[in-house]
C-alpha cells in the first residue's frame, strides 16, 4: 500500500510598475479580473470563450466604475481644500 | 547572486507542523520586503533578512510592508490554499528583482516564501504592484496538494 505525497508549491506573481504616474483604472480592472474570473489552459474552448466574453464585461463595469470613484474622490478632495482655504490647489484638483 | 526562483521556504514547511504560523484574515501579520540581485535566497532561507535588501529609499523602507491575507485559507479541489491581497508601493523610485514573505508576528521573522520576480523590476516616481496570482489550485501563492 502507498501513501499520498503532497506537493507544497508556489505560486508566481507579477510585478507592474510606472514611471511618473499611478496605475490607471484600465490597469487595475485587469489586475482585479485576475482575481475574479480566472480562466484555466484546460477549459473547453466553449467554455472558455463564454468565461473571456464575461470577464471583458465585467471589466467595462469595472473601468467605468473606477473612473467615477476617482472623480468622486477628486470631488471630496477638491471641498476638503477649498474648506481648508487652498483654491489654487483645489483648482488644480478640478483640472486633472 | 541573483534570485534562481520562486522558493517554498524548507523552514516553513516544518513550521506549519510546529503551528508557528497563523495565515487567516484574522491570524498573523505578514510582511513583504523587496531585495536587489546581490540577494541570496533560496529555499534554505529561514527568516527575514537585511542582506540584500533595497535600501530605505524612494519610498521604500526597510523591512518592507504589510501584506493582507485575502481570505481565510480554503480548499480547491483538494488543494489547500492561501492568497494576498496585491501590494503597492505607492511614489515608488527603485529597482527590485524579487521578495521575501515573512511572518512579523512570530519571533524571528520566519521566512515564508522566495518570490523572483524575473529580473529587474523598477519604478520612477510611480507605482510598484506586485500582483498575487487567482487563487486557485494551479495558481495560488501557496499551495498544498
Amino acid at each position: 500500500m502507498r501513501g499520498q505525497v503532497a506537493k507544497m508549491e508556489v505560486g508566481h506573481v507579477s510585478v507592474q510598475t510606472t514611471s511618473g504616474r499611478g496605475l490607471s483604472p484600465e490597469e487595475w480592472a485587469e489586475m482585479c479580473l485576475q482575481k475574479i474570473v480566472y480562466v484555466g489552459d484546460q477549459a473547453i474552448p466553449a467554455i472558455r470563450d463564454q468565461a473571456l466574453a464575461y470577464r471583458q464585461e465585467i471589466k467595462t463595469v469595472l473601468v467605468s466604475y473606477m473612473t467615477k470613484a476617482i472623480k468622486s474622490d477628486r470631488t471630496t478632495l477638491y471641498n476638503l481644500l477649498l474648506k481648508q482655504g487652498h483654491k489654487d490647489m483645489a483648482d488644480i484638483l478640478l483640472k486633472l | 547572486m541573483a534570485f534562481t526562483g520562486d522558493f517554498f521556504c524548507n523552514s516553513f514547511k516544518q513550521e506549519l507542523f510546529e503551528k508557528l504560523h497563523d495565515l487567516k484574515t484574522t491570524g498573523d501579520s505578514f510582511k513583504i520586503a523587496l531585495y536587489d540581485n546581490t540577494a541570496t535566497l533560496t529555499a534554505a532561507t529561514t527568516a527575514y533578512t537585511v542582506s540584500g535588501e533595497l535600501a530605505a529609499s524612494g519610498n521604500y523602507t526597510t523591512t518592507g510592508q504589510a501584506l493582507t491575507v485575502a481570505a481565510n485559507p480554503t480548499l480547491d479541489t483538494g488543494t489547500a490554499i492561501c492568497d494576498f491581497d496585491d501590494e503597492v508601493f505607492a511614489t515608488a523610485t527603485f529597482t527590485a528583482y524579487g521578495a521575501l514573505i515573512y511572518n512579523d508576528t512570530a519571533a524571528g521573522d520566519p521566512a515564508l516564501v522566495v518570490l523572483d520576480f524575473g529580473g529587474a523590476k523598477t519604478a520612477t516616481a510611480g507605482d510598484f504592484t506586485i500582483q498575487f496570482p487567482a487563487a486557485a489550485a494551479a495558481t495560488a501563492i501557496i499551495r498544498i496538494a
